[in-house]
């Protein structure tokens, strides 16, 4: 190597070391949120906060002044302390909050949804409907007095399902089965069941489909559930738990699973897991009542094996009577 | 005894050691301290953006000297020399050699023909073929054949069968080497050539020497008063079938080049690298290669450097050999083949113990010429293996690790945007490659169509993800089994043509 070769070389060495260690101080007192005051000499702490929204581009506003940026946008060197940090885009409510900056630290309002001042307000149906249910299908069912219709999601191609007409008026939840064939309605005292895509051919009016009464229950309902295999419905009564089996022909089996002690303050059935959460209540050995929370597990082999056990001990003792 | 073997086991553990240490580290300290890991990479990233772009400069200074010495008629330059110490280009010989073990006679026909076309008298070269006895027959054919071929057109063309199994051999390139320098000498003793005179260039089977070579080489031994304390190296490129070859492969092997272009600015740092040239008699003072490690054309480099007291150089020449971008048809056979070669050069880390028990048996280098060299070379390795895997792998860990509080820190924060920000500016260097790796394409063969050009362009977009496969999982996998005394036996990288490649 010659010697302007090792002089050309020294000079770019050198000039990339200083690079190095000029911009590393810089680079990393950036990084870890101080800001260098130029003019003071000075290294103090700053935070960050980070502001998104939905739709973007709304104008930003830090304790009344217009920040140049517009979201999604990061606003650095803040010293420490709390910020009113405004949101406006025109067409949409403003959002407004105090935000803490704390030193070295991010405070993000992200995902922050703005809601246009004017609505757009569709109507779907054709007919008057009095309820309706949407299916996991993406089909819209409506309770009408001329009948069950169904209909796309967004309101077309309406179809009539059932000449039908008496449903109640004090429904209080409705919902549809794990494989979208069938859907529950339930007031205080019965659970109907709507069994949809019937055969056309093997239905007496030709209809395709059919409502059907399930359970008449003595005691109040508070809730019901669909079981993961879509042909049973947990019930939920004040004084106990029932299972209801749809499938088959003939007497519908109806099994009392559990009686609570006292009507239950909280209920939840994981359908995910096929497992039901409730409270009951517990007298202790000093004569108190306590409540705790059960977990009654109804997964697929537990609850075959289950309504196996009652469906033979039922069997027995109608030979016994006999 | 006990104690040399107890230091070249450290010497050999050392690289593996630092370099699982440094990635083992930074992994756990990803999940206690994120906060450092992440300093850590923010002052890594900025350090390797100073690097890659001091190293760029100087592969731009390289280039310029390639082309400016490229126009150079060096056989007249040899002319107008004269002698110098009762050297001329007149009395010089340049042995040839080949060794040989299962490449194809089209590969050795392309090597020798380059020899052929070259602006030198043949009448002053010599052309060993080295076969190794366990290729088989059909390499003995081979051979035999070129030599009937050629043997009229160089002043001698000799063949010669290296045994398989000789004592204190394994089955590494230096061993075949060794021999055919062997057999050289003993033709240059019948001749009574003096062996000053004789410059030795050992090229693989692939290498073909471009035209202004010899005369260039000639010239840097005449004029070089520390000849016989000085190897030769040109700039390897990997022409012969770069059009023909994989993108990925081709990548890997311009990085290669690039590499070697560099070091040309780097002396102190400079070492022997495939294809070389030097003095048959430092070659024979010294010993010949080594016949038992699998780096023979850097070793060959330490072992004069120590035979010299640290009296030893590299004199970088801006002349080109051209050798096989090691490819195949499909992608992954063709990244196998190319973690497996990059590997056997990682493997250059055995080096490293080799050099230091040197050192520690030399008494007249100086200590910090034995500290700066050592630290070079271990740097060098350790770099290879580690770069990476931190700026790829490691970068991410303080965030996937670091929990949500971490996240909310401004650094958790700001970490991958400047990241980005860095990997933004080193991307100038990928323009810069692009550019000389485009001048220094051999011209399109006819039968690749025109667009192939554009995919020499676009190609460097793959760089980042090639680094990031490629870049050093081979030298933690080489340095990891030196480390576990697990040896790597020579590897040969099966150069294959297609039809098209062939005889350009």
């Amino acid at each position: 190597m010659n010697k302007s070769d090792a002089v050309k070389r020294a000079v770019a060495f050198y000039f990339f070391v200083a690079l190095f260690f000029i911009s590393l101080p810089i680079t990393l007192s950036y990084s870890l949120g101080y800001h260098i005051d130029y003019h003071e000499l000075k290294i103090y702490k700053t935070g960050i906060i980070y502001i998104s929204t939905q739709p973007s581009g709304a104008s930003i506003y830090i304790n009344g002044k217009r920040h140049t940026d517009l979201t999604p946008a990061q606003i650095e060197e803040l010293r420490p302390g709390t910020y009113r940090i405004e949101v406006r885009r025109k067409g949409f409510y403003p959002w407004a909050k105090d935000l803490i900056v704390r030193p070295n630290m991010v405070t993000k309002a992200d995902r922050i949804v703005l809601f246009p001042t004017t609505l757009e307000i569709t109507r779907i149906s054709k007919h008057e409907a009095s309820d309706f249910v949407i299916s996991n299908k993406n089909y819209i069912y409506y309770l009408t007095r001329s009948g069950l219709f169904r209909s796309n999601i967004d309101g077309s191609n309406l179809k009539a399902l059932l000449a039908y007409s008496n449903w109640p008026k004090d429904i209080i939840n409705k919902k549809f089965s794990p494989d979208g064939d069938k859907f529950l309605y339930f007031n205080k005292w019965t659970i109907d069941a709507v069994y949809l895509n019937l055969d056309k051919d093997l239905t007496l009016g030709h209809e395709s489909a059919r409502v059907e009464e399930v359970l008449a229950s003595s005691d109040p309902i508070i809730d019901a559930f669909w079981h993961s295999r879509s042909g049973y419905i947990i019930v939920f009564t004040e004084s106990d738990i029932k299972v209801v089996e749809l499938l088959g022909g003939g007497k519908r089996n109806i099994v009392s699973l559990y009686k609570f002690n006292r009507m239950p303050r909280g209920i939840y059935y994981d359908e995910s897991a096929d497992s039901l959460y409730f409270t009951d209540f517990e007298r202790e050995a000093d004569g108190k009542e306590m409540s705790y929370v059960y977990r009654l597990d109804l997964r697929q082999t537990f609850f075959d094996s289950l309504m196996q056990l009652l469906l033979k001990k039922e069997a027995e003792a109608g030979y016994e009577k006999r | 005894m006990k104690r040399d073997r107890f230091y070249k086991r450290l010497f050999e553990i050392i690289p593996g050691l630092l370099t699982w240490l440094t990635l083992g580290s930074l992994f756990i300290l990803a999940f206690i301290k994120p906060l450092w890991v992440a300093i850590f990479v923010i002052t890594f990233d900025l350090y390797w953006v100073a690097r890659i772009s001091y190293l760029t400069t100087l592969l731009i200074f390289a280039y310029r000297k390639l082309e400016k010495e490229k126009k150079t008629d060096w056989l007249k330059r040899c002319q107008l020399l004269g002698t110098i110490d009762g050297l001329g280009y007149e009395n010089i010989y340049h042995a040839v050699l080949f060794p040989v073990y299962k490449e194809g006679i089209d590969i050795l026909t392309s090597s020798i023909s380059a020899l052929i076309d070259s602006n030198y008298p043949k009448n002053k070269m010599i052309v060993v073929l080295s076969a190794e006895e366990r290729a088989g027959q059909e390499t003995r054919d081979n051979v035999a054949a070129l030599k009937e071929r050629y043997k009229k057109d160089f002043f001698k063309f000799i063949i010669t069968r290296h045994p398989d199994n000789l004592p204190g051999e394994v089955k590494v390139k230096g061993a075949n080497a060794t021999w055919g320098a062997q057999e050289l000498k003993k033709f240059l003793d019948s001749e009574k050539i003096n062996y000053e005179h004789v410059i030795i260039s050992c090229f693989d089977a692939d290498t073909c020497s471009e035209k202004e070579y010899f005369g260039c080489l000639a010239y840097h031994y005449i004029t070089n008063p520390q000849r016989m304390r000085s190897s030769y190296q040109p700039i390897p490129v990997y022409n012969n079938n770069i059009w023909q070859a994989r993108s990925i492969a081709r990548i890997l092997e311009l990085g290669s080049s690039f590499m070697q272009m560099i070091e040309t600015m780097r002396m102190e740092k400079f070492v022997t690298f495939s294809s070389h040239s030097m003095s048959f008699k430092t070659l024979v003072d010294v010993g010949y290669w080594p016949v038992d490690m699998i780096s023979d054309d850097s070793v060959i480099y330490w072992k004069c450097f120590l035979y010299f007291d640290g009296d030893y150089s590299v004199i970088p020449m801006y002349v080109t050999v051209s050798m096989d971008v090691a490819t195949e048809r499909g992608i992954i056979p063709t990244v196998i083949k190319q973690y497996k070669q990059k590997r056997r050069w990682a493997w250059g880390v055995e080096n490293f113990p080799y050099v230091m028990m040197g050192f520690l048996e030399n008494k007249n280098i100086p200590l910090t010429k034995k500290i700066r060299r050592g630290f070079n070379l271990l740097e060098n390795h350790y770099t290879w293996a580690v770069w990476a895997i931190i700026i790829t792998f490691i970068a991410p860990l303080p965030l996937i690790f670091g929990g949500g509080l971490f996240r909310e820190t401004a650094i958790g924060y700001n970490l991958p945007s400047i990241s980005a920000a860095l990997f933004r500016i080193s991307l100038f260097t990928i323009f810069v490659c692009m550019f000389i790796s485009i001048r220094l394409l051999p011209p399109r063969p006819k039968e690749i169509k025109p667009k192939k050009m554009l995919i020499m362009v676009i190609q460097w977009a793959l760089a980042p993800l090639v680094a990031a496969l490629l870049g050093s999982t081979p030298a933690v996998d080489a340095q990891t089994r030196l480390m576990l005394g697990r040896y790597m036996q020579f590897h040969v990288t099966e150069k294959r043509r297609t039809r098209s490649a062939q005889h350009k």
